[in-house]
């Protein structure tokens, strides 16, 4: 959906998208927009140089020497010119009445050099007057994968993107894209800003706080240009939906000027940590952990206590997991005296536990209806507010290959689960030896939306941050 | 003295530092509680004063020129009768005349000797990215050494200022170990919201330090207060 009336909504909303600048043999940008014209968008190219044109031309992409020329209203414009250029260009944009504009071109502030900095002031200045909104300079623009407009030819297309992401670096905003994309979410807008001389993080945050298609917004930010409406934008968006903030650069800044103990205590991280917890936004550290949480947000339930459940198919891996969930603030609780009656009916001691954490490797033995009986049994129980099961390559992994259907069932069966019941439930999938097998079987869980992690800490750190986001 | 007044006497005096007699004045008239404090400028004037005060009481030098005043012998602890006041009186202005030659020394600042309480620290600084930022802490050596502290923007409700105690790693001393009586959390809250909301409604305000105040099993109080305001 979009947001009528928002400065950014054209932009983020595109029919008419002109690439300025793209140069062969690779045609990067217009190779990445190919599917915005597959899906029926106008694109345009805008390339003086006739060596250019004859590829363009192509390519099936209609070339104009002037922006002016190209037909009807640009809704949103990647710029990929040398930076003597881009003044000029901008003027065009602007001239054009252009929504907004990317401007891939760098070589500005951030190389620290003279005429970079002059040369930004003149873009800064000129789209300020304009109130044009310019995205970047120095950065990838837009990625809206449902309209076909990306910024890297490997980001999906796709039209049930529901994360919001933002990043000041073009490396994390597309690694974001791929990674989540290859976890099976993806994104509904998503803008690489760069140096943000004119539109920074908050103008982003709010549209995307507005965007019912977006669910969860998540960012990879190092500074921010205006700390106060940062903070305001940010404690909103964090009331409509959940907001990651992955906070980069965190090493500390030179110690400044003060006269006070307080002031020399108020490391620059410290302030953001406060910061971002007052406003009630989950934050990360990394990449990994962003799409982790960003899992477990969008395909679980919060967890409405801290009592856990935990699935383990060996002796030892409960030990383990047990380890990762209570170092994440996780208790593991005792079953009520009803459960433990039921479980004893039919669970395999030998080998095994029914205790929390279960031990359940060798009563299950491949018997779904087994699993299914256990699913519910603790489900019911009191004590318990989510579980965690651990699959095992271990064990599984030969008879997975030989009979995969076997493994099709049991994800079925845990999708009926998940369905079922109100509680969280996440799966550790650890890829031990078979690295390779895991990831080529990773597909079946994301078609059925099931979130899977990679080790027990990550599963706990991804589900002990919601929990701390409901209670918030 | 209205924040106003006090305020246009430092710059007109071409301070940016309010002493700690001024400091505390604003920051009561704010509703934070501090220790009642007066500023005497003759040893009379310090023993009428302590008398007032109630003993045991405590004499500091009040000067623009002296930023650490126990190392300038400037501070004087636990005077339990009139004769000790004058006494530490003379003591203080000699060792500070002694200690930084031509030195302003404005008075002494006189006040009753509190009870010793669990100390924090409560303080605000001017964030360069984002403005003024409130801070609480454990004093000594939980700050010092550990830097344990936590930060919250201006304007803060009272839900952040508990968040705020709740999450330095000292709070187990707050909640009462080892026989110890756990401290007014709730006290430490009101604290950290009536100086939030002095520094909100005075924008000149730059830095302050409530250091330390002391929290009790019913109530805290500031003991020693330090504001920066910004020049004129």
């Amino acid at each position: 959906m979009a947001v009528p009336g928002h400065r950014l909504d054209r932009m983020f909303n595109p029919k008419t998208v002109v690439v300025i600048g793209d140069k062969g043999p690779g045609y990067m940008w217009l190779n990445s927009n190919m599917p915005f014209k597959q899906k029926g968008g106008n694109l345009y190219s805008v390339q003086l140089d006739p060596k250019e044109i004859e590829g363009i031309e192509k390519l099936g992409v209609q070339n104009f020497t002037s922006l002016a020329d190209v037909p009807g209203e640009v809704d949103y414009a990647v710029v990929a010119v040398p930076r003597q250029v881009s003044p000029f260009v901008l003027k065009d944009l602007i001239a054009k009445k252009a929504n907004g504009a990317g401007f891939f071109t760098s070589g500005f502030a951030e190389t620290g050099e003279e005429l970079g900095i002059k040369l930004q002031d003149q873009l800064t200045q000129m789209a300020r007057e304009a109130n044009f909104n310019l995205v970047g300079p120095n950065c990838m623009g837009l990625y809206l994968p449902k309209v076909g407009v990306r910024f890297s030819a490997d980001a999906a297309v796709a039209n049930d993107g529901k994360i919001g992401f933002l990043s000041q670096s073009g490396t994390h905003g597309i690694m974001f894209s791929l990674v989540s994309a290859a976890n099976g979410l993806h994104v509904s807008r998503c803008a690489s800003f760069g140096n943000a001389v004119v539109l920074d993080v908050s103008d982003y945050v709010e549209y995307l706080a507005a965007d019912d298609e977006t669910e969860v917004i998540g960012m990879y930010v190092e500074g921010v240009k205006d700390g106060r409406r940062f903070f305001r934008v940010l404690r909103e968006a964090c009331a409509k939906k959940p907001v990651v903030v992955w906070k980069g650069g965190q090493t500390e800044a030179g110690a400044r000027a003060t006269r006070s103990h307080t002031g020399s205590l108020a490391a620059p991280q410290s302030v953001w940590d406060g910061m971002m917890r007052q406003c009630g936004a989950i934050t990360t550290n990394s990449l990994d952990e962003t799409i982790d949480v960003m899992k477990a947000l969008l395909l679980t339930k919060a967890p409405k206590g801290d009592g856990m459940a935990l699935l383990a198919q060996t002796g030892g891996q409960s030990v383990s997991i047990t380890d990762a969930f209570a170092k994440a603030g996780f208790s593991v609780p005792r079953f009520t005296d009803a459960t433990y009656a039921e479980l004893q009916g039919f669970f395999n001691i030998i080998g095994g536990s029914y205790q929390n954490p279960l031990d359940m490797g060798g009563t299950i033995a491949g018997n779904l209806e087994v699993l299914d009986r256990i699913l519910r049994i603790v489900d019911a129980d009191p004590n318990i507010d989510g579980m965690a099961m651990e699959l095992s390559a271990m064990f599984a992994a030969r008879q997975w290959k030989h009979k995969p259907e076997t493994l099709d069932q049991m994800l079925d069966a845990i999708r009926v689960h998940m369905d079922r019941s109100a509680k969280p439930f996440v799966v550790i999938l650890h890829p031990a030896h078979e690295e390779e097998y895991i990831g080529s079987i990773k597909p079946k869980f994301n078609e059925r939306q099931i979130p899977v992690f990679a080790s027990f800490d990550r599963a706990a750190a991804a589900m002990a941050r919601v929990r701390a986001y409901g209670q918030r | 003295m209205t924040f106003e007044t006090v305020l246009a006497r430092a710059r007109a005096e071409g301070r940016t530092l309010l002493n700690e007699v001024e400091a505390k004045q604003v920051l009561r008239d704010a509703g934070v509680p501090v220790t009642n404090t007066t500023l005497a400028t003759t040893r009379e004037e310090a023993q009428s004063q302590a008398e007032a005060a109630g003993y045991p009481v405590v004499l500091k030098v009040v000067s623009p020129d002296i930023a650490h005043k126990s190392d300038a012998g400037g501070v004087k602890l636990n005077l339990k009768s009139k004769d000790d006041v004058a006494a530490a009186y003379d003591a203080i202005m000699a060792s500070c005349k002694q200690h930084v030659p031509g030195a302003k020394i404005t008075g002494v600042a006189v006040q009753h000797m509190a009870p010793q309480g669990t100390e924090v620290i409560v303080g605000m600084t001017t964030d360069p990215q984002f403005g003024p930022v409130m801070m609480f802490g454990l004093g000594g050596i939980m700050v010092e050494v550990l830097k344990d502290v936590s930060f919250r923007l201006v304007p803060l409700t009272s839900r952040d200022a508990g968040q705020m105690i709740g999450e330095i790693k000292g709070k187990p001393i707050l909640d009462g170990v080892r026989g110890q009586p756990a401290s007014d959390i709730e006290a430490l809250k009101n604290t950290i919201v009536k100086v939030a909301e002095f520094v909100e409604k005075h924008p000149e305000v730059q830095e302050l330090d409530l250091n330390p105040v002391f929290a009790y099993p019913d109530g805290a109080i500031a003991v020693d207060a330090r504001i920066v305001v910004a020049g004129a």
